[in-house]
């Protein structure tokens, strides 16, 4: 592969230690999707770029070369600082870990790119990360081609009704739920709220985010995310994040 | 490398695992101890094999520590009411170096961090909470490291102190002595300017 120099706007998901001086980073870029970097020296004590900038929830002007399985980052110059803080800092580690887990190298995805942006913007302002991080697990799944169905019924594609009880099935769908055939029912009106990014209810809320888990894990291929456990804690109080 | 002996080209191998250390300098650290230092190269082996063995973790702050409890939580002359919690023993030393606390310690040995595996059980969490709900620490000092992944770890023990009843403080960060600031960075500025301390007029 030819070694091309990109400059682009990128998110920094991760940073690990490398060598004596160096970071390897996964990044978020809306042009090339996750890709890996190494960054060179920049843990030295001169460095034209700021080894605090090269962390997560910034956005970044990145200018590196690709080539091989990991590029080469030159230049890292900071555009945007989020200031999170709280049970925010865990909701954005818990999406930066799915982000590496789920997205494939090398794949664009610049609309998924705007709303990690806007979910960042969102849990700046905001105490109750729940419905933000819901909606961008929604986002998350429809970019890698898992779009669940949440408008009809799976067998019959008749509309859903708010007052309905279903069954989701992630390989189909939502199922009018039968109460004789046990399993979780999930309200029609929760279904509805996430296809149409309207806020619903408590109750809904934490149907969701169980049903979110479902479909999420199901993706994950068994192993579960470690960010799950920090939430285990945040779940016992209000405003739970993951 | 090719020249060396069997027993030599593992030894610079071996030598390989220290930080900093690739071909050339092993190759310089095992010719240096073969030809001018057989005693030093011979100390430094049992001191490595005795480490490596006796060396664990304190049961009550999780240092680096040969005795089932580490020296400074064993003994009786700090004061056991203020309970500090680093991310390092290398923190640790650089607190007690620079600073008179006389309380004691709680080394994470990480940070959360989901994308490296460090959850709350990593990093001996529910120890912590059973310390806290013990009583007698009165409070939680948090010295984590300022990064995105020292934060999260910081308001996680925060809200297990809150849950425990211990009052929590956290290490000040902004302007470091003697800076410019022109020259500092957005973030730590944004932080020295939000977290700015009120001036009483009677100070000098």
């Amino acid at each position: 592969m030819p070694a091309i120099a990109i400059e682009t706007s990128g998110y920094v998901l991760h940073a690990r230690a490398w060598r004596e001086t160096s970071l390897l980073l996964e990044c978020f870029t809306p042009g090339q999707g996750r890709i890996g970097l190494v960054a060179r020296g920049v843990r030295g004590a001169r460095t034209r770029t700021a080894r605090a900038d090269l962390q997560p929830l910034r956005r970044l002007r990145l200018s590196f070369v690709t080539g091989g399985e990991m590029g080469s980052l030159r230049m890292a110059e900071l555009e945007t600082l989020h200031a999170l803080h709280g049970e925010a800092l865990l909701a954005a580690l818990y999406v930066n870990e799915l982000l590496v887990r789920l997205l494939a190298r090398d794949d664009a995805h610049p609309h998924l790119f705007g709303r990690y942006q806007r979910l960042l913007d969102a849990l700046v302002v905001t105490r109750a990360s729940a419905w933000p991080l819901r909606c961008f697990e929604r986002d998350l799944l429809e970019a890698i081609g898992y779009a669940p169905l949440l408008d009809t019924e799976a067998e019959t594609g008749a509309p859903l009704r708010p007052d309905g009880r279903y069954v989701y099935r992630p390989e189909m769908g939502p199922l009018p739920w039968r109460p004789e055939q046990g399993g979780q029912a999930i309200r029609g009106s929760a279904l509805l709220a996430l296809a149409s990014g309207r806020q619903p209810d408590a109750a809904d809320l934490a149907d969701l985010r169980r049903l979110l888990r479902q479909l999420l894990s199901a993706q994950l291929g068994g192993r579960p995310l470690t960010a799950w456990s920090l939430a285990s804690l945040a779940r016992a109080r209000p405003h739970a994040a993951g | 490398m090719s020249t060396a002996s069997p027993l030599l080209a593992e030894l610079m191998q071996a030598l390989r695992c220290l930080p900093g250390v690739g071909a050339r300098s092993a190759q310089r650290m095992a010719y240096h101890l073969l030809e001018r230092d057989r005693r030093g190269g011979e100390r430094l082996a049992a001191a490595l094999q005795k480490a490596m063995q006796d060396i664990g973790n304190c049961n009550d702050c999780r240092t680096f520590s040969e005795t089932e409890r580490c020296p400074l939580c064993a003994g009786h002359a700090r004061d056991r009411s203020q309970l500090c919690v680093v991310e390092t023993p290398a923190d640790l030393a650089a607190i007690e170096q620079a600073t008179g606390f006389r309380g004691l310690y709680f080394v994470l040995l990480g940070r959360l961090s989901p994308l490296d595996g460090m959850g709350p059980e990593e990093l001996g969490l529910p120890l912590l909470a059973r310390r806290l709900g013990e009583g007698e620490v009165q409070e939680l000092i948090l010295a984590t490291n300022p990064t995105v992944e020292g934060e999260a770890t910081a308001h996680y023990l925060a809200e297990l102190a809150h849950a425990a009843g211990v009052r929590v403080s956290r290490l000040a960060h902004g302007v470091p002595l003697g800076g410019e600031l022109e020259y500092i960075d957005r973030g730590t500025l944004a932080h020295a300017f939000g977290g700015r301390l009120p001036v009483s007029g009677d100070t000098p």
